[in-house]
Formats: structure tokens, sequence, C-alpha cells
């Protein structure tokens, strides 16, 4: 079992199944020749595969806008499993871009995101300090409170 | 052609000393020889203010413009503290700038290039970058623009 696995499980966290995209694109992209990843951006998924839903200052609260973010964090993890074969070919996070449905008035984007921001470090420690932007957006997919980019760099 | 500080200091410009980030994340992550930075904010004014406003509500296009000109200055400033020279820049690849707008504000290309300007007057042929220039409901803080810059460096 892989390292980063090992991590993943002692830490308690089960990565989602990789949802399959129903239109034209892909979940991940590997650019061989600079060793980069590219992922699109991952929504947070109910159990039985929906999206969940839900608008920062608008019914939902920071702390809970900080789960979801972790949440969407482990999916981007499972697809970037799927794709790479092995979580310790990483050997840098470089960028998030995390993106939050909220009101015109809500300003605490990054509080949000650190949801993602702080899973990633707890699971590949100094691997996973990543830049990063925290937005605001006037709408998401499904209705849903935080989707986010990833740009990894592996190796092997 | 001089240095960049040789040009900086003909525009008569001092760059501001950006603060780093106090979450789980860092300023710039290099790869290869791509610098991928973290999205800036605007640097404090002539009057030491950080400007706050929202394009279309209660901020014109030219204080946009100017606002975007001081997250070009936080850019330039982030990219001296984390390699150390702005001579290391060998291109300016690529700016993401997000314009805090009202749903019919239309635009923030021209808000975008307060910085876009800036970074061709203190880079020249260097500073010649795509760009994307887009509308957001909100930004952290409640700053009216906020830029990503994927950068090439030496």
């Amino acid at each position: 079992m892989s390292e980063i696995e090992r991590r993943l499980e002692s830490l308690g966290y089960g990565l989602p199944e990789q949802v399959t995209p129903v239109a034209n694109y892909v979940p991940a992209v590997s650019v061989a020749g600079v060793g980069l990843v590219y992922l699109s951006g991952h929504v947070p998924r109910t159990p039985d595969g929906g999206i969940v839903s839900g608008r920062l200052g608008d019914g939902m609260t920071v702390e809970e806008g900080y789960e979801v973010a972790k949440q969407v964090a482990l999916a981007l993890l499972g697809t970037l499993r799927a794709e790479v074969g092995d979580l310790d070919r990483v050997t840098r996070i470089v960028k998030l871009l995390t993106m939050v449905n909220c009101t015109p008035d809500f300003g605490d984007q990054p509080a949000v995101a650190n949801g993602a921001s702080d899973l990633l470090v707890e699971v590949f420690g100094h691997k996973g300090r990543h830049a990063r932007s925290a937005v605001g957006m006037a709408a998401l997919p499904g209705n849903c409170p935080v989707e986010i980019e990833m740009i990894v760099q592996v190796a092997g | 052609m001089g240095t960049a500080d040789d040009r900086l200091k003909e525009l008569g410009i001092t760059l501001p000393d950006p603060p780093d980030p106090v979450a789980n994340y860092v300023s710039s992550v290099r790869t290869g020889d791509l610098l991928f930075l973290a999205g800036s904010g605007p640097a404090k004014d002539a009057a030491g203010k950080i400007p706050l406003g929202k394009l279309g509500e209660d901020m014109s296009v030219e204080e946009g413009y100017d606002a975007a000109r001081l997250v070009g200055m936080n850019v330039l400033g982030r990219l001296r503290k984390d390699l150390g020279s702005l001579d290391r820049v060998k291109r300016v690849i690529k700016l993401l700038t997000m314009v805090n707008c009202t749903a019919d504000f239309k635009d923030q290309p021209a808000v975008a290039n307060g910085a876009s300007d800036l970074l061709v007057e203190v880079l020249g042929d260097r500073g010649r970058h795509s760009r994307s220039a887009v509308g957001m409901v909100s930004l952290p803080g409640g700053i009216p623009v906020e830029i990503e810059a994927i950068v090439e460096v030496e």
C-alpha cells in the first residue's frame, strides 16, 4: 500500500468513487512532458451521486462550507489516484482554484477554502503546500456551494 | 536595456512588500520553469488604504483601473520577493483578472487593463501576456479586483 494511502487510512479518510462526466470532457489530463496533471473542477456529491446544493451567506455557514470544501478535496484526490495510479507519485500540489457560491456581500471565501487546503497539507505534508485563489461565484453547477480545480506535479 | 530595478526607478515606482498568506497555502509554487502565483489583491493606495468596492455599484471603471494597477503592483512585489529579482522573470504567460461586479457590469477588460498596462510598462515585451477578464459575484474582504498569474522564470 502506498505511503499516502496509509496516511489517508490512518486519518480516517476514504476517497470517493470517481464520477464519470457525461459530457465532452474528462476528469483529468496529464501533461507528460512537464509532469503536470490538470484536474477538472470537482463539486460535492451526495451518496446517491447527486450534487450537494447550498450558498454561503444564504443558509450555509462558513463552518459548513469548510466541511464541503474538505469533501471536494477528497473527491479531487480520488480522481488524481485514478489518473496517476499511485498518490505517492505526487511531488507537489501546485495550485488550487477554490470557487465559492455565495451572496454578493460574502467576503469569507478564504475561510471556506481552508477546508480543502488544510486537508491537502494534512495528507501530503510539505508537498501539499500549494498556491491558491479563493473567489466568489454567482452560481455553480447544481447550485452547489463549492467547486475546486487543481493542478498537481507528479514524478515517474 | 537596464535591469527591472532601473526601469522601476525610471518610472518612479516603489513596489510594495505584499503580505504572506496566513492560511494553509503559499504565495507561489514553482514547477519546472513555470511559477504559479496565488491570487493577489490590491496594494495600499497613496493614502495608505486598500481600495474596496464593487464595479457597477459603488466603483467607477476608472477607479477599478486604478485598483487593478495596485493589484499589478502586488503581483510584481510578490514576484520580486519570491524570485529575488524581477530580472528572473522570463515572460508573464497568463493573467486571470477577476473583477468584483454587479450582474450587468460588462467592462471587466477596461478594469483589467490597469494591471496589464503596468506589467508591460515595467517589463516591456516580457510583460506581454495572455489574459482572461471575468466578473465575480464577490471577492475576499470585498476587494474590487483579484489577479492570478502564471509566469515563466529563469
